[in-house]
């Protein structure tokens, strides 16, 4: 890898910036979902399953509608509905969250190409606008890049802030964190562990789907397609881990995963001799790593998983 | 006002899992009908043409025995795992990887008679999906990392790794519009047995066979059994829980690395991401369906590969093959739901009224 004689221009780093902000709305809004879920003690593996449906969904309804926002809307819909089959079969039955929400990722991918085997390469588009603020968006550099987004940027940074402060400053909330650190305690204390994870699981399958509805309208540079998710559902999974389970922190791992795969597609633009396709290793390698560090870490001090995740929880019958 | 709930039947009903299962598939049937309905496909013509194109008749079995290979190696390889109460979720990888490892034996043997490569590459598959399994099921013993995890995002590093060599050092110069992976060796190839059917079939059904009786009638698969009901227990016999910790791991691996040999040698001519449609993903299903049994896994093995071969065979008709995907995953929650029902059942109880 040759790092010296780096010329990167204005505009290419400007490019760059805007990019990592696009693909960390990407994974925030997925990952966002999934640490919802998780902190309720569910493990949804089904977010690449969740995204693809929300991809065409959303792009379907932007698609036919005209607007961007139906097309978000719809897609979140679309995510919700399918982590409702998770949380009545991981929930409500007890199974085993693992097989069921992989089941949910095959369910998800075959029924996006279903449906949207008429829409590959449909050439109508609802574009999500960049959004301008006056005054901030005529900065120099940080209005160009970050007062320069898609609205959508702005809403996942608002669902985070709102996720933190249910999740840490509201009964629900507190309700939520028993359900996933200890559901016989939830349940002594009077919350409806099934109620509050089948809750979660549906909320961060919208939030899923969200995400997926914002690939098909803004970032990819095409219609939809059969997997046009590439992949990133499992990123969104990796960052949960990689982020703690808080979501402060999952957004600041949503800017570096984000900033590695913006990196990839201008690693040669800026003369960086490494391959693009190691460097889409990183997120993967990144969360292995943290994950044994904290592993490491737990024999002095508690872990930041969820204790109860992937536990289902079946009150005994009295 | 009543309300319904699930009780626990005082025994469980016999034959349940089997009877789930057909319950399961019937289901998928019927949703994956309204589905078809919806958006305006010929229901019956697509299901006829997926019986007819998977088992209709000799040829097409023998297509159906070759898919079924991988998906119950990957489907053993799940349940192997399971055995110690680990989830493998990464045979998907440990196959990509065990086709990498052929292919690369492969290159060395470029000069290897026919059966002495078949061998080596074989063994470079089971070698390479052990190795891609090894580093999970070690910081797993050592240090506790859920091997949950770092099995499925391991998957993502081999298809990208495939990617990377098929760009670079393994291009093939000949490769005119995209970049491929240079063949494999000509005399590399798996001979068929039974019509298209490859020798990989055999192979995969003797090691399902192999495991089952070890399983049962070894020492090693009876300590496996103890450890995996109860470590405590384990510890107290003086079984190392952490040699069978990495152990099953490297076994499960090795098992999907072969699928990868297999694939390589049996079916496919050259390396590439698509060498594993999702075998490892289905064989996660496959296992769950079939209770973690190497004898079940055989059976939906071949239900699978008849769905997965039907499924492709619908194309041609201008409807989408991934309503393979869908049927599979329906059999599945189908299963499941019903499995429920069977060790439970609804009664309609009295809801209690709150005096206010």
């Amino acid at each position: 890898m040759i790092l010296a004689d780096i010329t990167i221009s204005e505009a290419a780093a400007i490019g760059l910036v805007i990019a990592t902000i696009q693909f960390a709305t990407l994974l925030y809004l997925a990952a966002l979902g999934e640490t919802i879920a998780e902190r309720a003690g569910v493990l949804n593996l089904g977010v690449e399953g969740m995204m693809a449906v929300g991809a065409v969904t959303g792009y379907i309804a932007g698609a036919v509608s005209g607007s961007p926002w139906i097309g978000l809307l719809v897609g979140a819909l679309g995510g919700a509905l399918l982590a409702s089959i998770h949380a009545f079969v991981a929930v409500g039955l007890g199974a085993d969250q693992v097989v069921s929400g992989l089941a949910l990722t095959i369910l998800g991918l075959g029924l996006a190409d279903y449906i949207g085997a008429d829409y590959t390469g449909d050439s109508r588009r609802a574009w999500f606008a960049d959004v301008d603020i006056p005054v901030l968006t005529d900065i120099p550099w940080v209005g160009e890049t970050i007062f320069a987004a898609t609205p959508v940027t702005y809403l996942a940074a608002l669902l985070g802030v709102s996720t933190w402060f249910v999740l840490n400053r509201t009964a629900i909330g507190l309700g939520i964190r028993a359900a996933g650190e200890s559901a016989s305690t939830a349940d002594a204390a009077g919350h409806s562990v099934a109620r509050i994870r089948a809750g979660a699981v549906v909320v961060g399958g919208a939030f899923a789907g969200m995400s997926g509805a914002y690939l098909t309208n803004t970032l990819v540079g095409t219609s939809w397609s059969q997997g046009v998710t590439a992949g990133r559902g499992w990123i969104a999974v990796a960052l949960v881990i990689f982020g703690a389970w808080r979501p402060g922190r999952v957004a600041l791992g949503a800017l570096l995963f984000g900033f590695t795969l913006a990196l990839q597609l201008r690693l040669s633009g800026f003369g960086i001799d490494f391959s693009p396709i190691l460097m889409s290793m990183a997120p993967f390698l990144m969360t292995i790593i943290v994950l044994i560090f904290i592993s490491y870490r737990a024999r002095n001090k508690p872990s930041p998983a969820p204790a109860a995740i992937g536990i289902p929880y079946r009150r005994e019958e009295r | 006002m009543k309300k319904l709930v699930l009780v626990r039947r005082e025994t469980p009903t016999r034959g349940g899992q089997p009877a789930a299962f057909v319950a399961g598939f019937i289901l998928a049937l019927g949703l994956g009908a309204i589905l078809l309905l919806i958006s305006g496909d010929p229901v019956w013509e697509v299901y006829t043409r997926m019986f007819e194109r998977s088992l209709g008749s000799k040829d097409v079995m023998s297509a159906t025995l070759n898919r079924a290979t991988p998906l119950a190696l990957a489907g053993l390889a799940v349940s192997i795992a399971a055995t110690m109460g680990l989830w493998n979720i990464g045979a998907e990888g440990q196959i990509l990887f065990g086709a990498t490892a052929a292919t690369f034996v492969g290159r060395i043997g470029e000069d290897w008679s026919g059966p002495v490569l078949i061998i080596a590459m074989l063994l470079g598959g089971a070698i390479g999906g052990a190795l891609w399994a090894a580093g999970p099921g070690l910081v797993r013993a050592e240090l506790g990392v859920s091997e949950i995890i770092t099995t499925l995002m391991l998957n993502e590093v081999a298809l990208r790794l495939i990617r990377y060599l098929q760009n670079g050092r393994w291009k093939d110069p000949e490769g005119l519009l995209f970049p491929v992976i240079e063949p494999r060796p000509v005399q590399s190839g798996l001979g068929t047995i039974w019509e298209r059917a490859h020798l990989g079939v055999v192979i995969a059904f003797a090691v399902v066979a192999a495991f089952a009786w070890f399983a049962k009638h070894s020492v090693w698969g009876y300590e496996l059994k103890i450890a995996g009901a109860s470590p405590k227990t384990a510890a107290y016999a003086g079984i190392s829980m952490r040699r069978k910790v990495l152990g099953v791991m490297v076994l499960s691996g090795a098992v999907a690395g072969l699928a990868g040999g297999i694939e390589l040698t049996g079916t496919a001519t050259r390396l590439d991401v698509n060498i594993s449609s999702g075998f490892g993903f289905a064989g996660i299903i496959v296992a769950a369906l079939a209770l973690m049994r190497p004898s079940g896994v055989a059976v939906v093995a071949l239900l699978f590969g008849a769905v997965q071969v039907g499924g492709i065979s619908i194309q041609s008709i201008g409807v989408s093959s991934a309503v393979s995907g869908v049927l599979q995953a329906l059999i599945l929650f189908g299963a499941i739901g019903a499995g429920v029902l069977s060790s439970y059942r609804v009664q309609a109880v009295e809801r209690k009224v709150v005096a206010t």
